[in-house]
């Protein structure tokens, strides 16, 4: 892929050379701004995910910037588009903080009303020009500074430049840890969260990258056509545009917005050359069908389509790797265990019904602690208040780590998972367009991760630690499938495994073997044991009575959002309490 | 104090008119989980279905009605059998991608076929201006009006006390449910979307009275459209009514007291407001995260 880019590079650096067809070299400078701007809004729409419609606007700020400064303060633009850079970024930051609380459709919607609110701004907004415009100092002709030319040649260098750049940050991020977290944070941003992955944070450094690639693309585009106004540079149908561009070659990946640009502005080009007339919006009504008609066969967009036509070669399953089996007598005795979470008098209500309802509850250093309890108790949401993805309302959730206790209500997921705390869910959340492997690579430690850090490749420590874990829950022949690929079972191994790469002191697993058949359970089971041999702490939901039973130090008994009885596994199965509870008797 | 009289039965009036054509995006949104972002094209076509029986054939408007309300029954039931059946189940990408495709193909197919120029009709019962409070009002304006109430009424009859109605509710609420207990839940979907456009044809009719139409009037109501549903939510008939109407008084109060300029601003305001405010949308009927 790096030679065939590098190739396409150079002949389109030679094409000027070769070919003098001023029409043709327009089309190719368009492709090249459209395509940067593709590129642009494939780094936050495609990589991570959200669907911005407001693109527009961070074109329109480039080329608005870059103008005024040329116009007003004779600032040369190859300055000016830096700034112009920087302020669209600094603007998508504004935009984006309250903006990413937003999912899916709702933050389509947000980013196209605010891109239709700084339009009917800028209609009003005498300072730089209103719905008249603005021209650039065509006087400055020639002049290199100016960035003005009267020839082609110039600004399809620069164009080339600028869009091999965007295609290059694409590119990068495609290849390092924060592309796989992106596309994890696009499949299930709250798994995500429960590995550790901010993924605020990285929807936020995308959304600045993706603006003032943008941006460098307005401020260009305003130098080539030499005149602006909001309703050509911040027209919302632009940011559709760009979007489509992206959409139609293949989000997510370097080559598809390329592509997208390319085919849809020399087809808008060609249409327009032979049917007679851009204005009659021949060519609108083609994107239109070829949109309609590539999402329903094909949603990767036109690289999926040349990728169906090469079969990839899929993984042959390969035999089944069991792991040394762990039995209960190899644990014994533990040492005087300290204290690890503490839960005290933790509630939560959704309206008038009390789910949790002053649960205390302890877990030490090296346990393994079974919550058992009828449908309802609460169990879940007792997980999902201790991991942050529901507000408690009231009560106290203390984690006692290392370097101090720490207070775990009210903090975000992904905070909780980082001080060392991973979880499974109930209903098993991996991410299915990932590899296997890919999940376990992302489930590195995410604490103290840097974003330069993230802008590289996995460690070879983390990427040993994969391999390890894969051989350990005998996944290595999937290791390239797709998560979509592997059975229920599979899956829900997968599920443990990712959770288990950073080596968290402790573990929630949610019904960890419901649902799968008894080798599975068999094998999970171990797993659970090996790993709490190495060291992690767990508290399991499980309703499968003999697992439970099995793996537990202790047990508590919890129904209608209270913990009723707390003790041995032996003690409960006791429990006259417990079994009319849980057999509703 | 007059001036707010004014601006607020005026903005009631037109707010009764966003309502209906809102109410088809509405009810695709609750009932089939799509969002269609198209939905204002088709209020636009069905202003030029109007504008060729009235101007063309010579119709009058409450004949031409049947017609272009027939006709958007089956454009939307058209569109569900052939494109939308296809991607139910694709990422919500694929589905904002697609009806972004419908949108970019009905508008400028109309642009193709009919040019740039402005159209509009003459319906007499439509001319003169009424007193409602005091306050003068476009006769057009009213008679859209008393439309969007008679169609909110029959459809909140029809899902209400009909069978089918009930049918279409229990689809909007759980779809597996629904299949389970024997609905045929394509054919709801396909109702759904029938109703949806029929609801934008009678509203684009009674529009083209006191409106202009061209190929980019969707432009104007696409996000009037989105801040009414939003606002309302969209999981009754009775959601859309309430958000149209609040979209109404804002847009009229704001035109009228603060800046005419700056009035859909202000609408676009409003509705980054309540995105911001009640990110699962006014009643949290989501049902896809």
């Amino acid at each position: 892929m790096t030679a065939a880019g590098a190739a396409v590079a150079v002949l389109l650096a030679l094409l000027p050379l070769a070919v003098h067809n001023a029409y043709f070299i327009n089309g190719m400078i368009l492709v090249f701004i459209y395509g940067t701007a593709a590129e642009a809004w494939n780094l936050l729409g495609g990589y991570a995910g959200q669907l911005s419609f407001g693109h527009a606007v961070f074109f329109g700020l480039g080329a608005y910037t870059s103008t005024m400064l040329l116009a007003r303060a004779g600032i040369s633009p190859w300055l000016g588009i830096w700034a112009a850079a920087g302020l669209a970024a600094a603007v998508s930051l504004v935009v984006g903080l309250p903006t990413f609380r937003l999912r899916r459709h709702y933050f389509a919607l947000a980013t196209l009303a605010l891109a239709e609110l700084v339009r009917v701004l800028f209609l009003n907004w005498n300072l730089v020009g209103a719905a008249v415009g603005l021209y650039l100092p065509v006087r400055l002709m020639n002049q290199s500074w100016a960035m003005i030319w009267n020839t082609k040649t110039p600004y399809y260098y620069i164009a080339l430049v600028l869009f091999g750049a965007a295609c290059g940050a694409g590119a990068w991020v495609g290849r390092v840890r924060l592309g796989l977290y992106l596309r994890a944070i696009d499949e299930d941003e709250d798994a995500a969260a429960a590995l550790g992955i901010p993924a605020l944070r990285y929807k936020l450094l995308m959304m600045g990258a993706s603006a003032a690639l943008t941006a460098l693309a307005g401020s260009v585009f305003a130098q080539y056509v030499l005149y602006i106004d909001p309703s050509t540079v911040l027209d919302p149908l632009r940011s559709v545009l760009f979007a489509i561009m992206a959409l139609f070659g293949g989000r997510g990946t370097v080559a598809g917005p390329a592509i997208g640009a390319g085919f849809l502005i020399l087809l808008s080009q060609y249409l327009g050359g032979a049917l007679g007339g851009f204005g009659r919006g021949y060519d609108y009504v083609v994107y239109g069908l070829l949109i309609m008609w590539i999402a329903a066969y094909e949603p990767r967009g036109l690289l999926g389509l040349v990728r169906r036509l090469r079969p990839r070669p899929t993984a042959a399953p390969g035999p089944e790797v069991r792991p040394a089996t762990h039995g209960a007598d190899t644990r014994g005795p533990r040492p005087a265990p300290a204290l690890l979470l503490e839960v005290a008098g933790l509630a939560k209500r959704f309206g008038g019904l009390r789910a949790l309802d002053g649960v205390d509850l302890e877990v030490r250093r090296g346990e393994i602690v079974g919550i058992l309890g009828p449908n309802g108790a609460g169990k879940s949401t007792l997980f999902d208040c201790i991991t942050g993805y529901l507000p408690a309302s009231g009560g106290r959730i203390v984690l006692h780590r290392a370097g101090g206790p720490r207070l775990l209500a009210g903090r975000p997921p992904h905070w909780i998972a980082q001080q060392g705390l991973a979880r499974t869910f109930q209903l098993i959340r991996v991410f299915p367009g990932l590899t296997v492997l890919e999940h376990l690579l992302i489930g590195q430690e995410h604490r103290g991760e840097s974003i330069a850090a993230a802008l590289r490749p996995s460690p070879p420590a983390v990427r040993d630690r994969a391999e390890g874990l894969l051989r350990f829950v005998g996944l290595e022949a999937h290791r390239n499938a797709p998560a979509a690929a592997l059975s229920y079972g599979q899956q829900k191994l997968l599920a443990f495994a990712m959770a288990l790469v950073r080596h968290p002191p402790l573990m929630l697993l949610d019904e960890p073997v419901a649902g799968v058949n008894l080798t599975v359970v068999e094998r999970l089971k171990d797993y659970i044991l090996a790993q709490n041999d190495a060291g992690t702490t767990f508290l399991v939901i499980e309703h499968n009575m003999d697992a439970l039973m099995a793996l537990a130090d202790r047990l508590y008994f919890m129904a209608n959002g209270r913990v009723v009885v707390e003790g041995p596994p032996e003690a409960i199965q006791q429990s006259d309490e417990a079994l009319n509870l849980y057999y509703g008797r | 104090m007059n001036l707010l009289l004014t601006a607020v039965v005026q903005g009631l009036i037109m707010g009764l008119v966003y309502a209906l054509v809102s109410l088809g995006l509405g009810l695709i949104w609750g009932v089939v989980d799509v969002v269609n972002f198209a939905h204002a094209e088709y209020m636009m076509w069905a202003m030029y279905a109007t504008y060729f029986a009235v101007a063309g054939f010579h119709l009058d408007l409450l004949a031409a009605l049947p017609i272009v309300v027939a006709l958007g029954f089956l454009a939307g039931v058209c569109t569900y059998a052939v494109l939308i059946r296809r991607i139910m189940s694709a990422p919500a990408v694929t589905q904002i991608f697609t009806t972004f495709g419908l949108l970019f193909f009905l508008r400028y197919s109309a642009f193709a076929a009919f040019g740039p120029d402005f159209r509009g009709i003459t319906w007499p019962p439509a001319g003169g201006s009424v007193l409602i409070l005091g306050v003068p009002i476009g006769a057009a304006q009213v008679d859209a009006a008393l439309a969007a109430l008679i169609t909110f009424g029959l459809l909140h009859a029809f899902l209400q006390w009909t069978k089918t109605g009930k049918a279409l509710q229990a689809t909007a609420q759980n779809p597996a449910a629904a299949l389970a207990l024997g609905i045929e839940v394509e054919r709801m979907y396909m109702l759904a979307w029938g109703l949806s456009i029929a609801t934008a044809a009678v509203g684009g009719a009674f529009l083209l009275t006191f409106y202009q139409v061209s190929p980019t009037v969707g432009d104007a109501f696409l996000l009037l459209m989105f801040a009414s549903v939003v606002l309302g939510g969209f999981g009754s008939v009775l959601g859309p009514l309430l958000g149209g109407v609040v979209i109404g008084l804002v847009e009229s109060v704001a035109g009228n007291l603060v800046s005419p300029t700056f009035k859909l601003a202000l609408v676009f305001g409003a509705l980054l407001l309540v995105l911001f405010l009640r990110p699962g949308g006014l009643l949290g009927q989501e049902r896809r995260g």
